[in-house]
């Protein structure tokens, strides 16, 4: 059941080439719409039907995304795929830029035709640079071929199609501040309302989704939305990416069906490396809550079934840490990130992640007090409000909320390990 | 009562209606609910950063920010509510944790939003102990200072360039923690606003570099008054410490200046505190300067002019008046010329065309509320460079042009305006009524038939060029449109000749014509009659006396008000000249210089600006009335008008009786009442062009920190580059042609005067001509700000 | 009855014994009188006496202008022109107290928020011209040099208590 949408052709000889592409049925979908002039309603419906909801970490309906968009009101309009994947954890999208780039073109295509877009911009991020050279070619020779430029196919429809690299903040993967970064300005989120579909690049409506999502569509549209969301979960349809990675014997990206438990997905990714047993596991890319590995055991890879385990599927960046980690040092390490990655633009952001970061670094080191950690969660809590209590951030963006959901967590299960570093100025694990 | 266009919402259990899409701040400070603040500015575009304005909204799954949350029907809002008040003292914590606890040495210090604040969202004991942030300051300029380490990064100021000044000097870089507001490369801010960020800054941050930790906030007295540099008459705050200005704020009109302040208005007070103050009424007995008393003073005035009346007639006289002046100074002057019958009296210091003078309007006005400059389509500057000259008249124009109006500029040079032009078109002085003569012809349908002579032959021979129709389409067009011409243009020789151009495309294009003027009470001058051809109330009659013949034929007694002839005239060294052969020049004046000591026989200490009452009427015809503050220790100086008035009953001249400032203006209460500034005009009589083919022609603007004895006197103005501007600009194309491409200094000849200045390759002059500040220290040393010029390699 | 006892206290004198004996328990007393100026009484470290401003160890004056003192002041006695130095420091450029105008209050050393102006347990000073009631910066200065052994370790004894 697995590689069926975005990893369809990975057994395929160069899966990146147009030919390749081409040979298992990739753009028969963006044909037949131009040729028979499918009205948008109908790819929303099906998108719908399908179930998809947006891969890149918060989950939304794709089909709603793009029911929002006025395709008819005159005026230029965006479509803008987010490949800006800088979540610690997650390397899902490099792999379908690099294996599947025409999935994602004819995905672009589409959701230009049915928003009403002539122009997609793909921002890749600024790390990427083999994905965006394999990308860059996919729409060269999707020009060529007559499926990108002015009026594709005959069909009067006009649609081009720019990469663009960015520069390496995390923060422009949050998509105001792509928008932002696009534009050329300094990356920094918008705030909403008002939203993308209203006000987005340039001021004109923009559809923003991440490369999986998009790169799912003509395989969704191909083989029907029910069949999509028969793979996986009436709640949300289809198969999904997760880039394991971690303390296991086969680290990489999986595409398994959304509801598939958790153990199936450590066995396909080899077991915890040398048979160690699994402390702990983040499922969704750095900002998510941790879940002790006695907790993710038996749950399933959706949203719902996360949710209740308390912790969200986010970007499918599964985390395995065996029992020889420190969770101290790996606090540390995201929160150092945290810091480094906040844009500055809103107060609790700017100045509570440094503080979060430095007292970690502290008690890491030994140098902490008990007081630190109710501390801890206080400014967690005034920075990214509490995702057990429901409640969310102060701050403009998502950021805020990430930063904190890793402090509560980490001291909601290993409260323990933190108090022994200061107590005994020491790790738990290492000594 | 709820309809369609109003919705109602609850804030604190107050139910209250609104309109859709308003923002929560909004509405909480028009229902005086306070919610904390510093990001957000009513002027200033949303930036919801600080987060400090966090409320609770029903069923919202988090506190949202009030700047930047729209209302809906049936919201629910705390501002009060214990989630509210968490949201907005943990924002506070954040805020203070980097913040330097240096509130003693800081001159925000007692008006700071941030100080304010924490008094009431703060904590008593931080529990932040680890290092906090420093960060290096920057030097912005003279007229600035900085602090950074005490941002709070709520980007005012940073959006006060983009939005307002139309100029990003400062920005924000870095991320995170490590983000710092600056110029990233080091420069001074050279927007002429850029001293409103200091009032911005809700921290001490930005602050004002010239009273740098001279008083504290609660040592300073306020005192309402009008800004005395432009004819806008911007509304002011001065703030004084013990009897001395310390500082200038904007005081809000919205009609006026809004919240906003030109640097100029700002910083000039500097000048009151100027070790040039004339401390005591002196005159010269052979040759040698005495300081006197204030009787002995006034009787030789009086006998001086008693005695030049009965042996020379009472036009050997001649008064001199600073457009500046109040309006009070003006008609006591008028009075007493009138008294003395006295015709030769001018404020026109820099004009040089008279031509019209004639038939010129009762009151030269703006023709329109400067608030509706906001509303404009279109428009047609000619001969001026508002952005320096009336910047508040340029942040107008400037909002309509981002709104989308039509902005085009005829000039003698391409003034950067820091807004979207439609047009801007350039040529030498003369050249300048082609241009005009250009886009007439390029009008569908204009009448020709009402020009003068001299006019229609310009408009027969006129070839426009794409530009020039572009302009007339954009008059003829647009549905609220205006044609003004600026100070360059009324100092220009071809004045007549722009006026009539000016004035027929105004009115065949149905758009409103209009002046802007120099001096802060040009249009108060014309309706106290400070103009040979003027009666008291504005009147004109038919004489053809002016500042020239005045100063052409040199009189034997002057008598000049606030004015200094090496700056103030359109060719400066005539003008000294002439007060040197004259047998007595009576200055009446704040300050003393050098140059004063040769020319004058009698000062008399007059009470400048922020010292004495008074009134002005602005360009839109608006009359604004001051008080005086307490006059500075240690100086005799009296208010001009109470001068004045001693004058009159030492004369014995009849009306001279009044006890204050206010009863001047009494008596011509229903006259000023009724000031129609409608600019109605027709203009027959115009200049003839001299022959200047292929001559290279000088063009000027009076250097923006220099118009007046004020400005001229303060410091940090002086310091700034604009202040400093001091150089000959002319294009490559005219450099070429005169062999200067590779001089770095030129001897500039102007009639019989010669100096040497640096040299400026600059491509926004017009060709052919060459552009020097006026009024500067060297240029006081040249001729005419408009004539034809030579330059050769110094 | 009551007659009868009154004349037996006459006849003795016993009200003026009684008297008499007050005047004798005094008079053996131990004498709390001291012989001022030769003798002084015990001072408080908190005593409220005339001002002094302070300086720090490496000789640079605590005092930063920020004019708390001047605007806490009650009676209006002190006076404080302020200026950027050369070295971009805030200081002062006048501080005069005068101390007709002073109350002893303390709320100047209350307010200063760097221990600069002081008020030292020293009370013993006259003037005898018109005009030399005012302590100028120089002289408060010198005061602070002068006693600041005094000023530091009264301070120190109070700060428990601050």
């Amino acid at each position: 059941m697995a590689n069926e949408v975005c990893f369809k052709n990975m057994h395929l000889d160069r899966p990146w080439t147009l030919e390749t592409y081409q040979s298992s049925g990739g753009y028969s979908v963006l044909k037949k719409i131009l040729r028979e002039k499918t009205p948008a309603a109908e790819i929303i419906d099906e998108l719908k039907t399908s179930v998809l909801r947006g891969r890149g970490g918060a989950g939304f309906p794709t089909g709603l995304k793009w029911s929002f968009m006025r395709r008819d009101e005159p005026g230029q309009k965006y479509i803008v795929c987010n490949s800006d994947e800088g979540e610690p954890g997650t390397c899902k999208d490099r792999d379908v830029l690099r294996y599947n780039p025409h999935a994602l073109v004819e995905g672009m295509a589409i959701a230009g035709y049915t928003i009403g877009a002539s122009i997609g911009y793909n921002y890749i991020r600024g790390e990427f640079w083999e994905p965006y050279e394999r990308m860059e070619a996919a729409i060269e020779e999707a020009k060529a071929a007559g499926l990108l430029g002015k009026d594709i196919l005959g069909s009067g429809f006009d649609f081009d199609l720019y990469n663009h690299l960015g520069a390496g903040a995390y923060i422009c993967g949050e998509e105001t501040a792509l928008l932002e970064s696009l534009e050329g300005k300094k990356g920094q989120p918008r705030f909403k309302p008002p939203f993308p579909a209203g006000f987005g690049l340039y001021g004109k409506p923009t559809t923003i989704n991440n490369t999986e999502s998009l790169a799912s569509v003509p395989e969704i549209l191909s083989q029907g939305g029910k069949w999509f969301v028969d793979i996986g979960k009436p709640s949300a349809g289809g198969s999904k990416l997760f880039s394991v990675s971690g303390h296991v014997n086969k680290p990489g990206n999986y595409e398994i069906p959304l509801g598939t438990p958790f153990r199936e997905l450590l066995e396909l990714a080899g077991g915890v490396r040398n048979g160690r047993k699994l402390k702990a596991c983040i499922v969704g890319g750095s900002s998510v809550p941790v879940l002790p590995g006695e907790l993710i055991m038996d749950v399933d890879m959706d949203y719902d079934a996360l949710m209740e385990a308390g912790t969200l599927l986010g970007s499918g960046g599964v985390i395995i840490m065996d029992d020889t980690t420190c969770m101290v040092k790996v606090l540390e390490n995201l929160s150092h990130f945290y810091m480094s990655e906040s844009c500055g633009q809103c107060t609790p952001c700017r100045e509570g992640t440094g503080w979060l970061a430095r007292i970690i670094h502290r008690v890491e080191k030994g140098q902490g007090e008990m007081a630190d950690l109710d501390r801890l969660e206080d400014i967690a809590e005034k920075v990214g409000g509490n995702f057990y209590k429901r409640q969310g951030g102060r701050t403009i963006c998502a950021l805020g909320d990430a930063a904190s959901m890793p402090v509560l967590s980490f001291l909601k299960h290993f409260r323990k390990e933190f108090e022994y570093h200061i107590e005994h100025k020491r790790c738990m694990v290492r000594s | 009562m709820s309809d369609s266009t109003t919705i109602t919402i609850e804030i604190d259990g107050k139910s209250i209606q609104v309109k859709p899409g308003t923002m929560l701040m909004d509405i909480a400070d028009d229902n005086d609910i306070f919610i904390p603040r510093f990001c957000y500015h009513k002027k200033l575009s949303v930036a919801a950063n600080c987060r400090m304005c966090l409320v609770e909204v029903e069923k919202a799954p988090k506190p949202l920010p009030a700047c930047a949350t729209p209302v809906a029907d049936g919201m629910k809002v705390f501002t009060k509510s214990p989630l509210a008040i968490a949201a907005q003292k943990a924002t506070m914590e954040f805020l203070l944790i980097n913040h330097p606890l240096d509130c003693p040495i800081c001159d925000q210090g007692g008006e700071c939003e941030l100080q304010d604040v924490a008094m009431g969202y703060g904590g008593d004991v931080s529990q932040y102990d680890e290092g906090k942030r420093v960060v290096n300051d920057k030097d912005i300029g003279p007229l600035i200072e900085t602090e950074m380490t005490r941002c709070i990064h709520c980007t005012r100021c940073v959006r006060f360039g983009i939005e307002i000044a139309g100029l990003q000097e400062l920005g924000a870089t870095g991320r995170g923690e490590n983000m710092r507001i600056g110029t990233y490369i080091e420069s001074a801010l050279e927007s002429e606003m850029s001293g409103n960020v200091i009032d911005l800054c809700p921290v001490g941050a930005l602050t004002a570099k010239p009273s740098r930790y001279t008083a504290r906030a609660w040592e300073l007295t306020h005192h309402d008054s009008i800004a005395p540099h432009d004819c806008v008459g911007s509304n002011i705050h001065v703030h004084t410490f013990r009897g001395l200005a310390n500082r200038v704020v904007p005081k809000n009109n919205e009609s006026i200046n809004e919240c906003w302040l030109s640097d100029r208005d700002r910083f000039s007070y500097q000048g009151l505190l100027s070790n040039h103050r004339l401390r005591d009424p002196m005159i010269k007995v052979d040759g040698e300067w005495q300081e006197t008393d204030w009787n002995t003073a006034l009787e030789k005035v009086r006998d001086t002019i008693a005695d030049t009346k009965e042996n020379s007639g009472s036009d050997q006289m001649g008064f001199l008046v600073s457009p500046s002046a109040t309006l009070e100074e003006m008609l006591l002057l008028k009075k007493l010329a009138n008294g003395l019958d006295v015709s030769n009296i001018d404020h026109r210091l820099r004009q040089v065309d008279f031509s019209h003078q004639n038939q010129q309007p009762k009151f030269m006005s703006l023709g329109l509320p400067i608030e509706a400059l906001d509303t404009i389509d279109a428009m047609l500057l000619v001969g001026s460079n508002p952005g320096k000259e009336q910047p508040i008249i340029a942040h107008r124009l400037r909002k309509a042009a981002k709104n989308g109006a039509e902005i085009s500029l005829i000039n003698h040079r391409d003034y950067s305006l820091s807004m979207p032009l439609h047009c801007q078109l350039t040529e030498s002085y003369t050249g300048l009524v082609s241009l005009l003569a250009e886009v007439a012809q390029s009008l569908p349908g204009f009448n020709a038939t009402s020009l003068p002579q001299e006019a229609k032959a310009l408009f027969d021979k006129a070839e426009p060029g794409e530009d020039s129709r572009r302009i007339a389409d954009s008059l003829n067009n647009k549905k609220i449109s205006a044609v003004v011409i600026g100070n360059q243009a009324i100092n220009s020789p071809c004045y007549s000749l722009i006026e009539v151009f000016a004035r027929a495309l105004a009115e065949q294009t149905d758009s409103t014509f209009g002046y802007l003027t120099e001096g802060a009470n040009s249009t108060g001058a014309c309706f106290a009659g400070i103009a040979p051809n003027r009666k008291l109330g504005g009147e004109i009659e038919d004489r053809s006396a002016n500042t020239t013949t005045m100063l052409s034929e040199p009189r034997n007694l002057y008598i000049l008000h606030n004015v200094e002839p090496e700056y103030d005239f359109a060719d400066p060294v005539v003008a000294v000249e002439t007060m040197i052969k004259s047998d007595c020049v009576v200055c009446l004046t704040p300050f003393i210089s050098d140059d004063m000591k040769i020319y004058a026989d009698i000062l008399l200490p007059i009470a400048p600006f922020v010292e004495t009452s008074g009134s002005y009427i602005n360009i839109q015809g608006k009359i604004q009335s001051f008080k005086g503050n307490t006059p500075v220790e240690n100086t005799q100086a009296r208010p001009a008008w109470k001068i004045m008035r001693v004058l009159g009953n030492l004369l014995h001249i009849d009306g001279f009786e009044q006890l204050s400032s206010a009863d001047v203006l009494q008596e011509f209460e229903s006259e000023l009442s009724a000031i129609k500034a409608d600019n109605q005009a027709n203009i027959t009589e115009v200049c003839v062009l001299d022959s200047v083919d292929s001559k290279l022609l000088r063009s000027s603007q009076v250097n923006m920190y220099r118009v007046d004895n004020i400005t001229r006197r303060a410091t940090a103005l002086q310091k700034t580059p604009a202040g400093q501007e001091d150089a000959v600009h002319i294009n490559s194309n005219t450099a070429a042609k005169y062999n200067l491409n590779n001089a770095s200094r030129v001897r500039v000849k102007q009639n019989s005067t010669a100096v040497g200045m640096p040299l400026k390759i600059d491509n926004s002059v017009a060709d052919n001509s060459v552009w020097i500040a006026a009024a500067t220290n060297v240029t006081k040393k040249l001729g005419p700000m408009f004539g034809v010029i030579e330059l050769e390699v110094d | 009855m009551r007659a009868f006892a009154q004349i037996i206290k006459s006849l003795f004198l016993i009200e003026l014994l009684k008297g008499l004996s007050l005047t004798a328990r005094y008079f053996f007393a131990k004498k709390i009188t001291i012989q001022y100026p030769e003798e002084k009484t015990p001072m408080s470290p908190r005593f409220r006496g005339i001002h002094a401003l302070r300086r720090y160890k490496n000789g640079e004056e605590r005092c930063i202008a920020c004019k708390l003192c001047e605007a806490v002041c009650p009676a209006l006695a002190i006076t404080i022109d302020s200026e950027q130095r050369e070295d971009g420091t805030r200081r002062t450029t006048r501080y005069d107290i005068d101390l007709f105008k002073c109350i002893y209050c303390g709320f100047c050393e209350e307010a200063c928020p760097v221990d600069s102006i002081v008020e030292t347990r020293f009370f013993e000073y006259h003037f005898e011209n018109r005009g030399e009631q005012i302590m100028t910066k120089k002289m408060l200065l010198e005061l602070g040099d002068q006693h600041e052994k005094q000023i530091a370790a009264d301070r120190k004894a109070d700060a428990p208590y601050r």
